[in-house]
């Protein structure tokens, strides 16, 4: 079997970079949040780590609607999804969901901005004010709103793919949470890399903020990873067929032990805690442990979405 | 009594207000009951694997009757075998095509509402225009057996010829064509129709029922073959 054409392959990588790309904003926009309510306060909007995953955030929720929509068979007919509702379609809530986000998102991103922004429009125009002012007064609603708003996008990429009982492997309780995880943790890894790339201090108390979360993420990852495919085992049966098929050998076999395993989270951690032990963080550690992980993430989306597509019910 | 005389005007009219009411709601109801009765169909179809000769005349009709494009099928016989020693040589013959579930799994995931279950036919369909061709459906169908439609580019699948012979008065195409009477067509929900009779009649199976789908195309398994383990 090759391992990108097969009979049951319905949804190609698109699919998977449209996934890694809503998980990789949610996760963003939390680190984004808890660094301006635990770490920065007002001045959070100067940092280069806070800016990194704000440009992040809709960035990728962008370019993954964008992937989504030239996926389609017939592209100029996406208004139509967000016209017609099916509430007992994952997708359609998914549509949803990132509609609110999008929205909230937006009207945090305002109240974190409000300075620079009212700096900038110089009183020229005073609807600014006046909205930024009621923005602002709602913070506490809207960052409230956006952080669940989020953590359900993290989950919907997760919940799309195990709506479908065609595939023993994608049909499993433990993916959403799988990929709400690894979508947060490749949010914190994104604001890492964006923020060093910016400019930002590698040995900032944001740097060491983020990586003391990664490390147990990074942990409960490999816990969900283990539990996830010994559950595939332990069901027997087709699942049993499709987990032992998707990590034992072969090309993806390679992906997932390689890429997912070594690469996207053994090498992070070890790397996370050797920074933690160590005394100071340099860029280069800081760039290559996010790196890493966001790779990992990336392979782990095409991994599930191809291996799970192989082996039907 | 002018005071009582209003009162009773008005309670009067309160209660045949009320009448009125509880007896419209009465005749509507009963009225949608009657439709309810009315449209109250299940098409179903039997595939006879014994008397399957797989002579491929089904698929070959159903092409043509519903106009589906070369490259994909709405309908496919596949074939298992040869079973035996020559000359007492057997075939195994499956028929491939939507299995009409009432559990609907396509329907539930589209997003538009495009993947639809026909009320009055239990037949489950697809509305071209609504589709945007997002393919969820075709992942969530455990038959495998969606696929888009390269002319329309919309999702397709056998609908029992729902738009085209049911239309017209007629069986379906594969059920006209077969020349053995492999196939057998019909409402579930007519006591008196012939599946009703083939299927009480029959040992009969269906496929992937653990997954909740609830299919409407039952199958009469063939005797020949070798037993699987
Ligand atoms: S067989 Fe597939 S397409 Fe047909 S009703 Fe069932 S799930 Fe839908
Ligand atoms: S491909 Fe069309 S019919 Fe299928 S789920 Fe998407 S919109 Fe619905
Ligand atoms: S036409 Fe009848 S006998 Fe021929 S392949 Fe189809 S079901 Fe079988």
């Amino acid at each position: 079997m090759s391992p990108f054409h097969f009979d049951s392959l319905v949804w190609h990588w698109p699919i998977a970079i449209y996934l890694f790309l809503a998980g990789i904003s949610a996760g963003a926009i939390c680190f984004a949040v808890l660094l301006k309510h635990f770490k920065l306060g007002k001045n959070a909007y100067k940092s280069s780590f806070v800016r990194a995953a704000c440009l992040i955030a809709p960035l990728a929720v962008f370019a993954g609607l964008g992937i989504l929509v030239i996926d389609l068979t017939k592209p100029f007919d996406f208004w139509k999804i967000l016209v017609f509702y099916n509430p007992t379609s994952v997708m359609s809530i998914g549509v949803a969901v990132l509609l609110i986000y999008q929205v909230a998102l937006f009207a945090w991103l305002a109240c974190l901005f409000k300075e620079p922004i009212l700096k900038w429009c110089n009183n020229r125009w005073p609807v600014v004010d006046k909205v930024l002012n009621a923005f602002t007064k709602w913070e506490a609603t809207i960052t409230g709103l956006l952080v669940i708003l989020a953590l359900g996008l993290g989950a919907y990429t997760g919940f799309l793919l195990s709506a479908l009982t065609t595939f023993p492997m994608l049909n499993n309780p433990v993916l959403p949470l799988l990929f709400l995880i690894s979508g947060i943790s490749s949010g914190a890894a994104g604001t890492l890399l964006g923020g060093v790339l910016m400019k930002g201090n590698p040995d900032g108390k944001e740097v060491h903020f983020i990586h003391n979360i990664e490390i147990p993420l990074i942990l409960l990852e490999l816990a969900l990873l283990f539990t996830f495919f010994v559950g595939l085992i332990l069901t027997g049966g087709q699942s049993q067929a499709a987990a032992l098929n998707a990590i034992g050998e072969g090309f993806w076999g390679w992906i997932f032990w390689g890429g997912v395993v070594v690469v996207g989270l053994a090498m992070p951690l070890a790397f996370n805690l050797f920074m933690t032990a160590s005394a100071k963080r340099k860029f280069s550690y800081v760039a290559i442990t996010a790196s890493c992980s966001l790779f990992g993430v990336l392979l782990l989306r095409n991994f599930i979405l191809y291996t799970g597509q192989m082996t039907v019910a | 009594m002018k005071k009582e005389r209003r009162q009773f005007i008005k309670g009067a009219c309160a209660s045949a207000f009320g009448v009125a009411c509880v007896s419209g709601l009465g005749i509507a109801k009963s009225n949608a009951h009657k439709d309810k009765n009315e449209t109250n169909c299940k098409y179903a179809l039997i595939h006879d694997e014994n008397k399957c000769i797989g002579c491929d005349a089904c698929s070959v009709a159903c092409r043509e009757a519903n106009d589906v494009p070369d490259g994909v099928s709405r309908l496919e016989i596949e074939r298992e075998g040869p079973f035996g020693e020559y000359p007492n040589q057997f075939y195994r013959f499956t028929r491939k095509s939507c299995q009409q579930c009432e559990g609907k799994p396509c329907v539930n995931v589209c997003p538009t509402g495009a993947a639809y279950h026909d009320p009055s036919t239990g037949i489950v369909s697809v509305d071209e225009w609504k589709c945007v061709g997002c393919l969820y459906c075709i992942a969530a169908c455990p038959y495998q057996i969606r696929f888009i439609n390269p002319v329309t580019k919309a999702a397709d699948k056998c609908d029992f010829c729902k738009e085209t012979r049911l239309k017209e008065g007629r069986q379906p195409a594969c059920v006209e064509a077969c020349p053995t009477k492999a196939l057998t067509f019909g409402d579930l929900k007519d006591p008196h129709s012939q599946v009703v009779e083939v299927l009480k009649a029959t040992p009969n199976y269906r496929s992937k029922t653990e997954l909740g789908t609830r299919p409407k195309v039952f199958r009469i398994a063939s005797q020949e073959g070798e037993i699987k383990l």
